[in-house]
């Protein structure tokens, strides 16, 4: 039974990840006056790097990057509740706490990083310099405010967190939603603080020497994981969802807003970001958390 | 009735479609999948990759026929030969060509990848492409502009469809002929020394 | 147990050494350091009073482990110490040499002053009495004496501030040396700071605080050294600000107990693979190293599990003692401290990156790397063992609860719930290891399966300059390995350059100019010459006459 939910919940991910995909592409298609691929064009993506002749591989370890990106996002997914206040779809969350899934978060980038650092390519050391350099600036204001949230709700579990939320934590304690909102745009990889991957400066990252299925595999990881991170999103500030539907709501909207924010601006420099991030979503949340404890 | 741009993407989409073929269902739909998902590394050989930023931009959109660009040679399924290209790109251009994953096509652009142009007496361009890649479709024209660009992306992919292109497979059959060409123009040594056996290399996971 | 050796005391003092649940299992951590440690010896050719040394400073650690009254403690501490400071000698400078024993000797000293304060108030030197004595204290005195003892344990533990001796001191020492002194010696400020102030105070907010900042610098100074032993030494520095900071809040003594035994295993562990990647390469930095994975695949699979374990991630051993320090920082409220310590373990991942990357991945620097082979059993057959160790904590994080439940109901503390090994409960939350390395690893698998099974097949890159590289051919010249200086741009922003320029060295050199410029002054007034001497004997010897007349 737990089994077939997990399958489900796997499915779920992939395909509402994709769809999410194929909105981002049309939605930035149509903020730059464009009119976009086809609604499913990274699933044919990916279906197409599945069905390369060849791939170029660099040993073992090169295998193993891409596979434990895959499986830290997969197990990432199983220990988040999809839905507050009941066991339907929770997966293995009763297991974990979000100290797992925080950490879990970042295994499969670290993991990658293993795979990209055995494939010798200099280009790709230099987005995992550029993307470790930010990363603590990045999840400061994000893990700020989710421990002032923690100790509100007096509970580690996401899924009490989320039926915690008499009014969701986003319009409770705007500054801490704020403050992890910037962490949240950054982890999704959007703009200003998408430096890890510029395409022409540091040919495209981490992603550098991938080809063919390994590719593949990273498109499909990073459709579940970016559902996976929205829904974390939602159950930890915007109150959980009940529904599919409500959940699909949800996540759109907050989808939404991120690319929407992506698109309008520019890109930061490593120590920019780092700068920025240190400076103001730090501060906002640092203040959030003061005043949403202060007693 | 629908007019304008929607009408324009109606049209080139049903032409994408129209070709019918006889293959098995299985190659038809990894065809279809290859046709509909094309990657063209971002690599300006020559002249004419001044026409491919509009191509790939707001204006022509060549991702709404899932055209777009790619960082590295790992990642991309398409190389566009832009125009002239001279010993020092032709180098470049087979390491990169020679890194890309198979399947994989050869776009080439403007007269003088075709017979050189008005290059035909250069002492440093080459003057038939064919000789030293092979190439699945040529575009024509001094430059092409991006509405001929895109006509001949359809074209190849009516032919990735039809499981017609297959010139990557060309290269390997044949692969000491254009190796030796290479070798005429480049030196003994041509970089990356490449041996056929591992080439063909069959194996890994 | 206790052993009373009143019979022999001087006066009415009473030494004596007892056997406690707290001390079996820093005992045990040192059996476990130097088990596993014996294993390198044959490989090096040491002096025999290397040896001798390490008997002696061996036997002194377990007499600051079993000793019940702070006379021995404090005999057990000198001669630690002293012995450290011998075995320093064998290959490190004489300038890092003089910072040691300076440091340890002032170090000594403040102990000494205080552990007679204790003794002073009730004329006892033994543990059951200090907690009274210090109550006993004035305020004022009660103070000098917590800065005291801080100030001993401090520079043992090489808090920021106090670090300036260990970093050297560190990456000169022997392999196997700088192994114990990351391992077991710092472990012993550890055991002292729970012994002498833990035990005898309430929880001082003062220490935790100390410890996140000790952890948030030491990791920005780890990420900016090139020395693959400067980092890790830097690295157990940052460690051990998080035993600290777990120290200072109620309830931390489960935490820091946990994190204790993580951390000498996984220090063990790196502090050996790479004396073994130093054995076989004879090359000690990051920029001088690298592309070592297929040619020691093993020692690769270790460190790579030493360093998940130091990141603390889930599902090996180091998720679970910080999940246990962050349930105590929760519990308690101090928020900002947490985030302070999640900050720090979060930055930690960019110096763990550079640990794998700088030696093992990314292209070897030089040709001489490309002849390296795999260490022998004797580097491995440790690393093994402390691996296992570490991935069983991880499965069953509670595995060690119940004997941590004994130390803390000793300590008359609140003890952790236990249902089964498998889950470990904190005050606040709980986390079910099993689950989540059963889940990861079938996950994991299965990923595998599907992978492999794909249609298209992957072909090994020709060799190792078959890469993407802009159309180019790089060669042996091509300076390939890039990254083993990650972290460098860091400083360029503004708010981390305060923490990354400024050094204690600054203070300290100010601190050495002084007393030189001090003793030019009294150099003046005895000036060596013959007649001065004896004028001022002279001098000497009426004012002790006219001082004993009065």
């Amino acid at each position: 039974m737990i089994l077939l939910e997990l399958l489900l919940m796997l499915l779920v991910a992939y395909g509402v990840g994709f769809l999410y995909y194929g909105l981002y592409r049309n939605i930035t298609a149509r903020f730059q006056r464009r009119f976009g691929p086809p609604l499913w064009q990274s699933f044919f993506d990916s279906i197409k790097f599945f069905l390369k002749e060849e791939s170029t591989s660099h040993g073992w370890m090169f295998y193993l990057g891409p596979i434990i990106m895959m499986s830290g996002a997969i197990t990432t997914l199983f220990f988040i509740p999809f839905f507050k206040e009941t066991t339907n779809f929770s997966g293995l969350s009763s297991y974990g706490n979000l100290f797992v899934v925080l950490y879990l978060l970042v295994l499969g980038p670290l993991g990658n990083a293993l795979g990209v650092g055995t494939g010798g390519n200099p280009f790709g050391a230099m987005g995992v310099t550029r993307g470790l350099s930010r990363l603590f600036a990045l999840e400061l204001p994000f893990y700020i405010a989710v421990i002032a949230i923690m100790s509100l709700s007096g509970s580690a579990d996401i899924s009490e967190i989320a039926a915690h939320q008499s009014t969701m934590y986003a319009l409770a304690y705007p500054l801490l939603f704020i403050g992890a909102l910037f962490s949240f745009i950054g982890m999704m990889g959007q703009s200003p603080f998408d430096v890890v991957g510029a395409p022409v400066e540091v040919y495209s990252g981490p992603a550098s020497e991938f080809s063919g299925k390994f590719l593949a595999l990273l498109m499909s990881q990073s459709a579940i994981y970016t559902f996976a991170k929205l829904v974390l999103m939602v159950n930890l500030f915007l109150g959980g969802a009940q529904g599919f539907l409500e959940l699909l709501l949800k996540t759109f909207v907050l989808f939404l807003f991120v690319i929407s924010f992506g698109s309008l601006y520019g890109r930061f420099k490593t120590p920019q970001s780092i700068d920025f991030l240190l400076k103001v979503p730090t501060t906002i949340a640092v203040i959030g958390l003061i005043l949403a404890t202060w007693s | 009735m629908e007019e304008g741009f929607l009408l324009e993407q109606k049209t080139l989409e049903g032409d994408l479609n129209s070709e019918t073929s006889h293959q098995s269902s299985v190659d038809f739909l990894m065809n279809w999948f290859r046709k509909r998902s094309i990657f063209v590394l971002a690599y300006g050989t020559g002249c004419g990759a001044i026409e491919m930023p509009p191509t790939f931009t707001s204006r022509y959109d060549a991702e709404r026929l899932g055209i777009r660009g790619a960082a590295t040679p790992r990642q991309a399924d398409v190389i566009i030969v832009s125009g002239y290209c001279s010993y020092k790109t032709l180098r470049r251009i087979i390491r990169t060509y020679e890194q890309m994953s198979n399947p994989k096509y050869v776009l080439a652009l403007g007269s003088c990848t075709v017979n050189g142009g008005m290059y035909w007496d250069s002492y440093n361009t080459i003057k038939k492409l064919e000789d030293y890649l092979p190439v699945d479709m040529y575009v024509n024209g001094c430059m092409p502009r991006p509405e001929s660009i895109l006509e001949g992306f359809i074209e190849l992919q009516k032919e990735i469809g039809a499981g017609k292109a297959s010139s990557w497979q060309k290269y390997e059959e044949n692969h000491e002929f254009y190796r030796k060409n290479q070798e005429a123009v480049l030196g003994e040594k041509v970089e990356p020394s490449y041996e056929a056996d591992w080439y063909l290399y069959e194996g890994g996971l | 147990m206790m052993i009373n050796l009143s019979n022999y005391a001087l006066g009415h003092i009473v030494l004596a050494l007892e056997m406690s649940h707290l001390a079996n299992f820093f005992a045990v951590l040192i059996l476990l350091s130097m088990g596993t440690l014996l294993f390198l010896v044959k490989n090096y050719a040491l002096p025999k009073s290397f040896y001798a040394l390490s008997a002696l400073l061996s036997t002194s650690l377990f007499l600051i482990v079993y000793a019940a009254d702070y006379l021995l403690f404090f005999i057990g501490w000198e001669v630690m110490s002293i012995t450290t400071y011998f075995l320093l000698s064998f290959s490190v400078s004489q300038k890092t040499l003089h910072k040691y024993i300076i440091f340890a000797m002032s170090s000594a000293l403040a102990l000494f002053i205080a552990i007679l304060m204790i003794y002073s108030t009730q004329q006892s030197f033994l543990y059951s009495d200090a907690r009274e004595s210090f109550e006993l204290m004035g305020e004022f005195q009660g103070v000098f004496f917590l800065v005291l003892i801080l100030f001993a344990i401090f520079v043992k533990l090489g808090v920021i501030g106090f670090h300036y001796w260990l970093v050297d001191a560190y990456e000169e020492a022997h392999d196997i040396f700088t192994a114990f002194l990351s391992a077991v010696l710092s472990k012993m400020g550890v055991y002292a700071l729970i012994i002498l102030v833990v035990k005898v105070t309430q929880p001082m907010l003062a220490l935790a605080i100390i410890g996140v900042m000790t952890s948030i610098i030491a990791t920005f100074k780890a990420i900016q050294e090139d020395s693959v032993k400067r980092v890790l030494a830097y690295s157990s520095i940052a460690q051990l600000g998080y035993i600290v900071t777990v120290l200072g809040v109620a309830d931390g003594m489960s935490g820091a107990l946990y994190h204790s035994l993580i951390h000498t295993a996984v220090k063990l562990l790196l502090f050996i693979n790479i004396a073994g990647v130093i054995y076989m390469t004879g090359r000690d930095k990051f920029s001088q190293l690298g592309g070592l994975i297929y040619k020691m695949p093993q020692s690769f699979v270790l460190l790579l599990i030493g360093i998940i374990v130091l990141a603390g991630m889930p599902p090996l051993g180091g998720f679970s003692s910080k999940f246990l320090i962050y349930s105590a920082l929760l519990d308690t409220k101090y928020l900002l401290l947490l985030s302070g310590v999640m900050f720090s373990s979060a930055s930690a991942f960019l110096y763990i990156y550079k640990l794998i990357y700088g030696v093992y991945l990314g292209h070897p620097s030089h040709k001489k790397l490309e002849s390296a082979k795999e260490v022998s059993l004797s580097f491995l057959l440790p690393q093994y063992l402390l691996a296992f160790i570490l991935i069983t904590l991880g499965t069953f994080p509670a595995l060690i609860v119940p004997y941590i439940n004994e130390i803390l109901l000793e300590s008359s503390l609140t003890t952790l719930s236990f249902t089964h090994a498998g889950e470990l409960i904190s005050a606040f939350a709980q986390f079910n290891g099993l689950i989540v390395m059963s889940a990861f690893g079938t996950i994991f698998v299965l990923v595998v399966i599907f992978f492999v099974s794909t249609r298209s097949k992957a072909k090994e890159a020709k060799n190792r300059f078959d890469i993407a590289y802009c159309g180019e051919e790089p060669d042996e010249s091509t300076h390939l390995h890039y990254g083993y200086s990650m972290g460098k741009e860091l400083a360029r922003v503004g708010i981390l350059r305060a923490i990354i320029k400024n050094s204690s060295s600054h203070f300290y050199e100010y601190l050495g100019k002084q007393t030189l410029s001090f003793a030019e002054l009294f150099r003046k007034i005895y000036s060596g010459k013959l007649s001065v001497n004896f004028n001022i004997a002279i001098l000497f010897l009426l004012l002790l006459l006219w001082g004993s007349l009065r």
